[in-house]
This record gives structure tokens, sequence and C-alpha cells, in this order.
């Protein structure tokens, strides 16, 4: 990845002749939660309440951050739930305070967090805008050369005199965005607010955010749509457990993301036999993945073909033994469902130790976390002998985005109608 | 283990434009949100300390309490509107930080604006309890002279001693809700420890200086002379109101300030 980052940062320069600035530095930074009680009150509190002294203030939201950003770039920030995005950007927003290191921001930064922060509910939506304005850090004067703009990208007509209170939701969103977009700043911290509004309004910030770019704001964006992050941004980040894991392009680190998911809910569908019908006629001992050399595989890159072997002992003779094998995927939807006797396994039952193996030559999987389901039936009477849900689970990996089920290129056209302008 | 630094280097000449802009944005939205959709509106300012007036005229009628020779409804009212403007404003400023956590956990600001834009909001019902202060003054043929120029002084301290106390509880109010529990129980006690009831000149000589400490007690004993008495305020409570009132906030505004870095993560 770092060869890439590097051509990418080539490509910029190549873009911009101008020498880079860096607008944002953070060196060495930690950040965790809470007042931090200096160590002599808590060694007092420590003695009176006769315990050990244990240096537990709760946990790390970010340990070790180093990045350096420069004008002019867009960053995207992705990672999971709780991985610390949005407390990376409140640090850079100056909200809240860094625990350790430093951080340094260069020029005006304005956080987009969810914009309609501070909005009163009995005042109308022109004083509510000017509340905003000044929240926002503009001068009065800034204020009324920019309320015209701002009544006329939050299309409220005449909403804008009447009390917010009587605002739905959409339109109490347009009034935040409306005046952070109308907003000239050097840093901008976008957090989750594309969601607002309908789509004409939602592209119309998308056309502002990249007006701002060209105008050469520097912009850092999280949001859980990877569609409009990958759309936005440029550069990528990826954080996880307050850590920066990855870097490189938004493509890369949107991949990075999602490998990381995938595998993450394959650990959670990893041994949990959810349930299981069983009769004492088949024993389970074990299943796997393999590879095309029978090496076991944990995961299957992207498009390569793989095999599920079932490690079974049938304890009575079955005249028609008939299997079956299910892929469902992290959200459920079955994928694949296989019948050993539709697929041509004719052979007999007869007691022993097997090892049931079915080969998967063409594998349209997207990327994702999967669980197989099992099944061992007779035929001839159709009873349920061995039901499994999730005997073994694997995740499937690549460099290209995951995007419905299945995966694949397919050929596209434009082909000019013969009468072009009807 | 060293503190995190945070720097923004941006243009610091316009940041004091902006903090007033942000100041006056505030307190429009206090002042003219407040009295939304009450039938009384503003004149809820002048009922708080004609009520509490009232209240101590009765207490008059069972106890003697001397007044230093003037009609005790003025005597008590003149002191009224400087005490209930204070009580008013520490305790609004309590829960300032919490009713503005939207702003405060989403954009850096200086925080300071919060409690102070509360205490300048009550600056506004002290100005409509003063129009019936004065309207009192007229009623009863009080002379008024040169000594009215004090009045900016005295309403200068009084608002800066409200804003130190103000947000002291402001900040710890924000980590233990305990301090805003316990604002009303403060200000009660203040007000036995204020002569706002009785005049300064009942406290026995040798607790004088004692009782001095609190600076409500310059500014209150020196409005009621300004105002009733037509003359400057009393020399030894007045300077020290200002230096009690400077000691406060030298400890105060620190203060807030450290914890203010915390707000937004407890918030």
């Amino acid at each position: 990845m770092c060869t890439k980052r590097a051509a990418a940062a080539r490509d910029h320069h190549a873009e911009k002749t101008m020498p880079e600035e860096v607008t944002i530095r953070i060196e060495g930074l930690w950040k965790r939660y809470g007042f931090p009680i200096p160590e002599f009150v808590r060694r007092g509190v420590d003695r009176l309440k006769r315990r050990k002294s244990a240096d537990n203030d709760g946990p790390w939201a970010l340990r070790d951050i180093n990045l350096e950003i420069r004008r002019g770039e867009t960053v995207g920030i992705v990672g999971r739930n709780g991985a610390g995005k949005s407390t990376l950007l409140k640090v850079l927003a100056g909200v809240t305070t860094p625990t350790r290191g430093r951080v340094e921001v260069l020029g005006r930064i304005f956080p987009m967090i969810e914009l309609n922060a501070g909005l009163h509910m009995e005042l109308t939506g022109r004083e509510n805008v000017r509340l905003l304005g000044a929240v926002m850090g503009l001068s009065r004067r800034e204020i009324d050369a920019g309320l015209p703009g701002i009544q006329e990208f939050t299309e409220l007509g005449e909403w804008f005199d009447k009390p917010v209170r009587m605002y739905s939701s959409g339109m109490l969103a347009r009034l935040g965005f409306g005046v952070a977009v109308n907003i000239e700043s050097d840093v901008i911290l976008i957090d989750e607010t594309f969601a607002v509004g309908d789509l004409k309004f939602q592209n119309k910030s998308l056309a502002r955010v990249r007006e701002m770019r060209e105008s050469g704001a520097t912009i850092l964006l999280v949001s859980h749509s990877l569609e409009t992050l990958q759309f936005v941004a440029r550069r990528g980040i990826l954080v996880e457990e307050g850590r920066l894991v990855a870097e490189g392009t938004a493509l890369e680190a949107i991949n990075a993301y999602e490998t990381l998911v995938f595998r993450s809910e394959q650990k959670r569908l990893e041994h949990r036999v959810r349930s299981r019908i069983s009769s004492e006629e088949v024993n389970i001992y074990a299943a796997r993945l393999y590879s095309e050399d029978g090496e076991s595989l944990f995961e299957v890159p992207a498009g390569s073909p793989f095999g599920i072997e079932v490690d079974i002992r049938l304890n009575r003779p079955l005249r028609r033994p008939m299997f079956s094998l299910g892929i469902l995927n992290a959200q459920g939807i079955l994928c694949k469902w296989n019948i050993s006797e539709e697929d041509g396994l004719k052979e007999k039952g007869i007691p022993g130790r097997y090892l049931l193996r079915a080969w998967y030559p063409e594998n349209r999987l997207s990327n994702g976390a999967y669980e197989v389901h099992f099944a061992a039936r007779d035929a001839t009477s159709f009873e349920t002998l061995e039901r499994i849900a999730g005997i073994v689970s694997f995740a499937v990996t690549g460099t290209r985005r995951a995007r419905g089920i299945v995966a694949g290129k397919i050929q596209w056209q434009l082909i000019p109608h013969k009468d072009r302008h009807s | 283990m060293s503190r995190g630094v945070y720097v923004n280097a941006t243009a610091k000449g316009r940041t004091s434009e902006r903090f007033l802009s942000l100041l006056w944005a505030l307190v429009v939205r206090d002042v003219t949100s407040r009295y939304r959709r009450s039938s009384l509106g503003m004149w809820w300012a002048v009922l708080q300390p004609l009520i509490l007036m009232l209240l101590f005229n009765m207490l008059r009628g069972f106890v003697d309490i001397p007044s230093d020779g003037m009609p005790y409804v003025l005597f008590s009212y003149s002191a009224l509107v400087p005490w209930t403007f204070f009580t008013n404003a520490i305790s609004s400023c309590g829960p300032c930080i919490i009713n503005n956590a939207e702003i405060i956990k989403k954009i850096a600001l200086p925080r300071e604006v919060f409690p102070l834009a509360a205490v300048v909001a009550t600056l506004f019902d002290f100005a409509m309890s003063s129009i019936v202060l004065a309207c009192m003054m007229v009623w009863f043929n009080v002379p008024v002279g040169r000594s009215l120029l004090w009045i900016p002084v005295l309403v200068c301290i009084m608002t800066v001693a409200a804003f130190a106390v103000g947000s002291l509880l402001a900040g710890l109010g924000t980590f233990r809700r305990d301090f805003t529990f316990a604002t009303p129980f403060l200000t009660q006690a203040w007000l036995f420890v204020t002569p706002v009831i009785y005049p300064l000149s009942t406290v026995p000589e040798k607790w004088r200086y004692v009782y001095m400490l609190n600076p409500m007690v310059g500014i209150v004993e020196g409005f009621r002379n300004v105002l009733i008495k037509g003359a400057g305020p009393p020399w030894e409570p007045l300077v020290m109101s200002v230096a009690i009132t400077g000691l406060l906030l030298a400890v105060c505004r620190p203060l807030f300030r450290r914890l203010s870095e915390y707000f937004a993560d407890v918030l």
C-alpha cells in the first residue's frame, strides 16, 4: 500500500503545482474521555477507599495517531462503530482536548457535525440562522451578508420566518446545513451529514462540498455511506480500536475496512452452531474449507474456487444418502444451495467414516462473510438425520468493492439511438 | 505524563469580534425565548422582586426591622432589585452548560460565553425591575442627584461578581449535578448574610469586617445609598466588594477554563 500511497502523492503533486502546505499535523495523539484526575488525588482516594491503585480511567478512544494532511486534500475516515472516527474529528475541531500528544491545525476549522446543534425551538428560522451563524464563528456583519444566500439555499420559503418547532425534521436539517455550507472555511469536518433532506437536496449538498474542495478547502469526512466516501474523498484512512491501521487512496481504505468487517463477521459466525437437529445415526466430526491444493482455507480470495469438506460417520446403512449444503451471507440470505443427489452423487451409504467433499469450481460470491448450513437426509424415507446451521464459516475478500450478492463484471454498452434527437 | 496540546493558528484579530457577536446572539436568544409562550411575559421580571418585597413588608408587621429612617417599601425594594439579579444570574448559570450541550459537544468556542450570556441576559430583567424602582422613587419623592453616576460602576461590579460565582457553579455543576441542586440553598443562605431585609447598621461592629467578605454587601448597600439616600456608596464595603470580586474572578476563571476543556467529554 505504501508504494501506491507514494504514487497517489505524486499524482496529487502533479495536479497542483503549488507547494503543499500541511494544514493538519497530528503527532502521537492519545485520547481518553473524562476529566484527568491528578495522581495525588487518585492516590488519596485509593487510600481512603483502601484499594489498590489501578490505572483504569476507562479505555483509550484514540491511541498514538500520527497523521499529516495537506491543504486541499479530501480524506475519508472509515472504521467500525466506536473505532474512534468521531473522536478524531472532535479533537481536530477543538471540542475536546487531547490527553497526550500534539494536534496542530492551520486555518479556520469548521465542523459540520450534526448541523442543527443549538437550534432553539421557539425562535424562527431567520433568528436561528443568526444564532447558528454566531455559534459557528461568524461575526454579525458576515451573517448579515450571508443571510440571503442561506435563505435561498434552504428553500424554506415562507417557513423561514416561522418558529422552528413547526418544522419537519427534513426542514430542520436543511436549515442547519444551509448555514454550514455557506461558511467559508479552510478545513471542513463532515460527520454523517449527507443523509439529510431529499435526493435533490443531497445532490445540492454534495455539489457544494465539491465546490469547497475545488476552492482549496481541506475536507475530512466520516460517513457510513461508502459510496459517498468514494465519491468525495481521494485519500482514505482506516481507524480500528483507536489506532490508525491503514491508509492510502479512498478505495484502498474502503477495501481494508470491508475486509476487516468481513473477518470480524466471520469470527462471529465461527463455531456458532445455531441449531442442530441430530439423530444417533450420523456423527459429524469436523468441517473445513480447502483450496485447490487441499490446504485448509479461512478466507477465500474473490473469484477463486474452493471446496467444503465434512468429516462424517454413517451409523446405519442408507439406500440413498442425500446431503445438502447451503451458503448464507451475513444478512442471512441464502446465496447458494446444492443437493448432492441433484448434482449427481449416487453413492450408497454403507456404515463407516467418510470425508464428504463438495467442490465449487465457479465462485461468484461477492466479498463478505458467509456461513455454511449442512444437512444429511435419507432420500428414500426423506427423514432428516442431521442438520447443522453454521457448520463452518468463511470470508470472501478481494480488492473490488462488494456490491450485491453475486460478483462478476458485466459488459456495458452505450449505443446511440438511430434517431438521436427523439 | 505530559498533557496533550491543541493548537489552532487562526487570525487572532477577529476573535474578539466573533466572541461579542456570539455573546450577543446567545443573549438575544435567551431574552427573546425566555418569555415566549408565557402570558405575563416580561412582567415576570418585575413580579419576582415585587412579591418578595411584599413578603418582607408582611414580615416587618411582626418583627421590628430598622430601615435607616426610610419607607421600608423603598428600603427593601432598592436592595431587592440588585439581589434578585444576583440570584437569578447565578442560578441561570448553573445549568447553562448542560442546556447548551448540543453546541458544546460539536463546535469549539470559548465556553465562558455561556455563563456570561446567562448573566447578561439577566441584566434585561434587572433593567425591567429598575423601571418599577424608578416609578417608586418618583412616587415617594426621593431626591436624586449626582450620586446616580455611581450606578454603572455598581452594575459592573455586580455583573462581574455574578459571572465569577456563576461560572464556578456552571463548571462544577457540569461534572456533578449536586452543585446545581445546591444553588437554591446557597442563594437563600446568602440572602441572610446580605443586608437586604435589614440595614448594614444592625450588624454588630465586631463582626462587620467578616460580614463584608460577602461581596454583595458593598453592592447592595451601595445601591441603597446611591438611590434613596442621595449619597455615594459606603467606602469600606465597596472596596471590600471590589477586592473580593477580583479575587473570585481570579480563582474562578482559570478553574472554569480548565474544567471547560472536558465539558464535551461528560455531556
